[in-house]
């Protein structure tokens, strides 16, 4: 039998493909190295990709992708109208500079640390996330916080919710680990050697487990033993001790392995008990497993995984299509669709020591970001070339917020000082919490339920919030418009952030006009038809 | 004399089933069992060593025995009455009594009639020397107020023996005259009786237990308080006494350490204490002063106790219960 | 004035066009291309397999743990057997407790699976067991029942929900969700909770029924136009859950017991599990392809045998009367009617007269669907252990998939994972198959 590392040594040069020497130097603009891969395979394919968007849909799209929300009004009127060159690039700083920006992050980063269950967290988690993306908290010290997780350290105090809400069950724990910091699923390779994947097998998996199993809930405190391995029982053979191994296969000898002494077990029962009683940390071991985790996935050679898998989350997130999907599968038998991008990004990532905000900011300001999600000749090309732009289904905030605003007066955001108007965009924002929960955060094949349909058709909710009449209200403001024509136009601004075109205007005023008795009613129908739209309920 | 400060575990007996009902025989520690495996045993409690002796069978459960003089009545959810001579150790008769399960089987003071109540909601009163029925006692309501069957567990003789109380599922209690057959009083207990339609659709509780004073104008009725979680019998033990006369509720006593049914109530002969054993997932035993006032002693018991007796003198508590027979003493 | 108007019937679908004529026009007939051409029908279950000849599903779920021994596998006269009878049912050989005399009536019917271990007895973990039939893995949250045959067996553009479930009790609803796991939202359960009437399927006070309707048209033609040279699965059941809202508003007189004749609802019993049950058969009938009826809460920890007294009559008479129903209705052989719990009751009886969890060695019921009628499997004397033809979930989703006509084998895919349907290695009872 090939030994595990050995193995992967092989699957790391096959996946990679490109070695360092072969690809673009580390110092072309990213959104630049970006373009010429995508390109490349776009022409290899002979695929001609879709145009740029328009300036409404490319304001739409980076203010949902960056700060969570459809811009306002004036936002996209003063874009579209500017002849800055450089007001994309602007718009982008404005928009990566604000709060927003980090509060979108957060929202980002809690629904996928949640995982798929949305289970776990108390608060702390999204406390500690706000902190550390506020300072722009590299990733690799976020990873280290996640891990680590000192609960009497205030700087990272709520960042142990993350492991302590899986710890009652370490095969999920350490699967979560691996999924969202390395791109690996290594479950299948729990009960038997992953039968479609030779680079997993099951000493990776219970390898990774041990960097676990001396971690547990000492009565609401996260703890950690100087003892403890797991042994598990292979396919065939006898039972074995797993070694901590890493997914490369490099193992740690642990202190610890051995059986403790009665003395050794008993000292350190009392320790947690102590502990228990005072309601306190209890003191961690002097040799953590998990800190040893955290400083072997992030050294030099075992590096790849992280920052593989963080370029490969970051790309998904914003292009709506990983250079490797599934988001879990990054494996030899999975390969990258632009192995030599992906390889190049996460360098990028790792030379920028983590902080991510340079990556995101060249991913949107590449060309392939920036493409027309329409497709008008016939064979529509395969998602992994980016020649058109993907519809991304909003995230349950990204839509409330977005419905607040676009259902507010627009007048609220208006001839106000930046600094007011970040207040009253954060405003919306809390507003937005309590109709987010009825919303289903998407996921990868993700299907809209007929039981949004139903809420959004006849929901009390829909019609408080979104559909009330009020000076504050866009309901309230259209009313007073002087003419149909011009209260469409507003409520189609407002709410698709773009003109009304002439066809719409025509099918608008026409079901206005059939309504004469009603107006007000026909207003909240019309406003109601485009917020439960398509066009709404997607970021194109 | 009997004095609750000085009660005391006197014995404790394992047996391999659920003894649900016990007979003493006057003036000794003899008694009979009604038992979950079916049979119905014999016991002498002053032997050294304790071995019940297996009598006869039933094909249920066996949950009412009672001594009509030398006649031993056994009742059970097969819903026979069987007839057994304790002198010639010999059945006398087996007959099918109710139509569903018979719960409590009881004679009057005087041994001349045996009644039994069942979950057909009749009480049924029988010629103790022929086996002959006298009356059928109905009244108790068929159904829930849910619509689910009702049970009827409880039944007791006066004193005097002109009365029988009985008192069902659904906590209401019934006084009727023996020789008519007659209702004559009517109270209800509904506390004792728990239906959760909220989160569990179903109900729990009732009266287990009843027993008049010795001198016949109280009426003490025994089960549990209102159950949060039906899943389990955790409530605290509960005892209400009636003036049955006037068909007033004189008090509502509430244990304030043990849990679940009241499932025995008895008297001392000489109307000073009252006691009540009963259980949850362990057992209890209670004395209480005449008037449920005062709890004078709450005893843990290691089994969940189904019934009692209490000898002449008021000295010597036997219960019976799950797996187990214990005897207490209170003797001063 | 005519009630189907807002039914989706062909005069309503006049009056539609009646408002989009000349809108229509305006925006140009590529905006109504065919829904049909959009990916998502393409890939949906119409396209394979209608001729799993409908067949339906009724749950009638026990939550909490129904006891094995007061139900389908009695043990009369064992220390552990318990106060109940068992009494001869129409299959030779084959008794059954006391308590369902209706049901051993009906055993021509009825297959009693007595030989489950499902390995585990907790509420939760147990609950998601039996309803999804294999254990979730750490990022692989499976479908359950429900949403696999709302999948395989609803319509993609069903008029009616496709999978509902009734949980009015509070007690372990939570622990009990239905889920359609991977297969996302549109397969997720209409839930109802706290009435008979789903959530969202009155149109409100505020708004009339033509404009109800007109401005659903106008969303749908501003929608389609949106959609125009986009391909998205997410797009595409975006609009696919919206065409279904009048038909579901429509069916809000499935969920009302009150259009039954009296004698029916006599026959079920006016109880809220007769009468749930009663709605479930209206769905079925109407083509709903899963119901399940959740009757809490069975937890008899105190008073096992007082708690089955009250609860096994009831699910006898209820189900008696649906199987009845089914047969007079010529449904029954295509319907399945389950019983099941997320785990049975221990053999041993507690002090406090109630019996516990249990996983070892319980019993479920499969009814219909042209399943072998009779008993399958054994416990051992005293119920404590299953000595004949153990049954485990995955074992037993494989017979339910395949007395439907479901390859058990067949695989979905996340990603580019294959998932099959359940845990490979898996084959069905053989037996009990027609």
């Amino acid at each position: 039998m090939r030994s595990p590392r050995l193995a992967l040594a092989i699957v790391l040069l096959s996946a990679c493909a490109a070695s360092s020497a072969d690809l673009l130097p580390p110092d072309r603009p990213i959104q630049s190295a970006i373009d010429f891969y995508v390109d490349a395979k776009l022409k290899a394919s002979a695929v001609t990709p879709a145009p740029v968007a328009d300036d409404f849909t490319l304001i739409r799209r980076l203010t949902l992708d960056l700060v969570g929300r459809i811009p306002t009004p004036a936002e996209t009127k003063a874009y579209v109208e500017s002849t800055d060159p450089e007001k994309r690039a602007k718009l982008v700083d404005r928009l990566m500079a604000s709060p927003a920006f980090v509060r979108h992050q957060v929202n980002q980063f809690e629904a996928m640390m949640a995982g798929p269950n949305g289970r776990g967290n108390s608060g702390g988690l999204r406390e500690y996330l706000t902190k550390a993306l506020g300072e722009n908290r590299p990733w690799d010290q976020i990873f280290r916080d996640m891990l680590i997780a000192n609960e009497s350290d205030a700087k990272t105090k709520g960042a142990s919710e993350f492991v302590k809400s899986r710890v009652s069950d370490l095969d999920r724990l350490t699967n979560d680990v691996s999924v969202l910091f390395f791109g690996v699923n290594v479950s299948c390779a729990q009960c038997h050697d992953h039968p479609l994947v030779p680079d997993w097998k099951q000493d990776h998996f219970f390898g990774m487990k041990s960097f676990f199993a001396r971690s547990f809930d000492n009565a609401g405190f996260l703890a950690e033993r100087e003892f403890g391995q797991i042994k598990f029982k292979p396919k065939a053979g006898p039972e074995k001790q797993a070694k901590m191994m890493f997914l490369t296969g490099a193992t740690v000898e642990a202190p610890g392995a051995k059986e403790p002494s009665k003395d050794d077990e008993k000292k350190e029962r009392e320790k947690f008990e102590q502990a228990k009683k005072d309601k306190k940390v209890p003191a961690p071991p002097s040799f953590s497993a998990r800190a040893k985790l955290a400083e072997v996935a992030l050294q030099s050679k075992e590096s790849e995984f992280f920052s593989r898998s963080i370029a490969n989350r970051l790309w998904h997130r914003f292009l709506g299509f990983g250079l490797v999907m599934p988001l879990d599968q990054m494996h030899s038998e999975n390969k990258p669709s632009h192995p030599e991008l992906l390889t190049w990004l996460a360098r990028d990532i790792a030379n920028h020591k983590y902080d991510l905000r340079p990556a995101i900011r060249g991913i949107v300001m590449s060309q392939a970001y920036s493409r027309s999600s329409k497709w008008t000749s016939e064979s529509q090309p395969a998602p992994a070339l980016f020649a058109v732009g993907r519809l991304k289904p909003l995230t349950p905030m990204q839509l409330a917020t977005s419905l607040r605003i676009a259902t507010a007066d627009p007048l609220t955001f208006e001839n106000v000082k930046p600094d007011e108007l970040e207040k009253r965009i954060e405003a919306q924002e809390n507003g937005a919490r309590g109709f987010a929960s009825s919303i289903a955060q998407p996921t990868d094949d993700f299907q809209v339920g007929v039981n949004e349909a139903l809420l959004f058709s006849n929901s009390d909710k829909v019609s408080r919030e979104f559909l009330a009449d009020g000076n504050d209200k866009l309901l309230g403001r259209v009313k007073a418009a002087a003419d149909d024509a011009k209260a469409i136009d507003l409520i189609v601004r407002s709410v698709q952030c773009r003109p009304a075109t002439a066809d719409e205007q025509k099918v608008l005023q026409e079901y206005l006009s059939r309504r004469g008795d009603r107006k007000p009613e026909a207003f909240r129908q019309v406003i109601w038809a485009l917020i439960s739209g398509a066009e709404f309920r997607f970021n194109y | 004399m009997a004095n609750p400060e000085k009660l005391k575990v006197a014995k404790e007996v394992s047996h391999k089933a659920i003894a649900f009902a016990m007979a003493r025989v006057a003036e000794s520690m003899r008694v009979y069992l009604g038992c979950s495996d079916f049979k119905v045993y014999e016991a002498d409690l002053a032997a050294m060593k304790v071995e019940p002796k297996e009598l006869y069978g039933h094909e249920s459960y066996v949950t009412g025995v009672a001594l009509a003089g030398k006649t031993l009545v056994s009742g059970g959810y097969d819903g026979k009455l069987t007839w057994y001579d304790t002198d010639a150790k010999k059945i006398i008769r087996s007959e099918t009594a109710h139509a569903k399960w018979i719960r409590r089987v009881v004679a009057s003071p005087d041994g001349k009639v045996v009644a039994s109540v069942a979950d057909d909601m009749a009480c049924r009163l029988w010629d103790a020397a022929t086996g002959k029925q006298l009356h059928e006692l109905r009244g108790h309501g068929e159904k829930t107020p849910n619509g689910f069957g009702s049970m009827l567990y409880a039944a007791t003789f006066s004193p005097d023996g002109k009365h029988i109380a009985t008192a069902d599922k659904v906590a209401k209690i019934k006084v009727w005259e023996v020789t008519s057959g007659k209702p004559v009083a009517e109270m209800e207990a509904p506390i004792m009786y728990t239906w959760d339609q909220v989160q569990r659709l179903h109900s729990i509780g009732g009266i287990r237990s009843l027993a008049f004073s010795p001198d016949g104008k109280t009426l003490a009725v025994g089960g549990t308080g209102k159950i949060g979680n039906i899943d389990h019998l955790e409530a605290k033990a509960r005892i209400e006494l009636f003036d049955w006369s006037t068909q007033k509720r004189q008090i509502e006593y509430v244990s304030d350490k043990s849990q679940g049914l009241v499932n025995a109530l008895r008297f001392t002969p000489d109307g000073s204490f009252l006691l009540a054993a009963g259980g949850a997932n362990e057992g209890f035993l209670l004395v209480l002063d005449r008037d449920a006032k005062k709890t004078l002693r709450q005893e843990k018991i290691t089994a969940h106790i189904h019934d009692m007796t209490i000898d002449e003198k008021g000295e010597t508590i036997v219960m019976s219960g799950h797996n187990k027979v214990v005897v207490e003493e209170m003797k001063g | 004035m005519n009630i189907h108007r807002f039914c989706g019937s062909p005069d309503h679908a006049i009056s539609r066009r009646g408002f989009l004529g000349t809108a229509a026009a305006a925006i140009g007939t590529a905006a109504f291309a065919d829904m049909t051409g959009l990916d998502i029908l393409a890939n949906s279950v119409l396209a394979g397999e209608m001729k799993k000849q409908q067949k339906r599903v009724i749950l009638l779920w026990l939550a909490g743990g129904a006891s094995q021994l007061e139900t389908w596998d009695p043990k009369p006269g064992a220390a552990t057997g318990g106060p109940f009878r068992s009494i001869q049912t129409a299959v030779s050989g084959v008794r059954i407790s006391e308590l369902m005399p209706k049901m051993a009536d009906r055993m021509k019917h009825k297959l009693a699976i007595r030989s489950l271990n499902t390995k585990n007895g907790d509420h939760g973990g147990a609950a998601m067991l039996m309803m999804r039939g294999r254990r979730d893995e750490a990022n692989v949250k499976f479908p359950d029942l429900g949403a696999v045959i709302a999948k395989e067996m609803g319509r993609a553009d069903s008029q009616v929900p496709d999978y509902v479930t009734f949980y009015t009790q509070t007690e372990g609803r939570s622990m009990a969700p239905g889920s359609s796991g991977f297969l996302g939202s549109r397969y997720a359960p209409m839930e109802l909770t706290t009435n008979n009437q789903p959530d969202n399927i009155k149109r409100l006070d505020g708004i009339n029924e033509l404009d109800h309707q007109q401005r659903a048209d106008l969303r749908d033609l501003l929608s389609k136009q949106f959609a125009q040279g986009r391909t998205s699965a997410p797009l595409g059941s975006h609009n696919e859950a919206y065409q279904r809202v009048r038909g579901l508003m429509a069916s809000d007189k499935l969920f009302d017991v009150s259009q039954e004749t009296d004698k029916m609802r006599d026959q079920y019993g006016r109880t809220q599990f007769g009468e749930q049950t009663l709605i479930a058969r209206r769905l079925i009938e109407a083509g709903v392809p899963f119901v399940r009826v959740g009757r809490a809460w069975w937890d008899s920890h105190g008073q096992n045998f007082e708690t089955h007294q009250e609860m096994v009559p009831e699910l006898d008479h209820v189900m008696a009367a649906l199987v009845d129903d089914l047969k007079d209705r010529g449904l029954l052989e295509h319907t399945m009617i389950i019983t099941l719990a997320e785990f049975g009751r221990t053999p041993s009886i507690n002090p406090s007269l109630g019996r516990d969890h249990f996983a070892s060695a319980w019993s479920c019921s499969l009814t219909g669907a042209s399943i072998k009628p009779g008993a399958y499997g054994k416990s051992d004397a005293t119920g404590n252990k299953v000595v004949e033809g153990e049954v485990d979930a995955a074992k037993l989703f494989a017979t339910i998939y395949s007395a439907l006509g479901i390859n058990p084998h067949k695989n979905y895919y996340l990603g580019a994972r294959p998932v099959p349907l359940v845990e490979p290695g898996t084959e069905p009872i053989k037996e009990v198959l027609a």
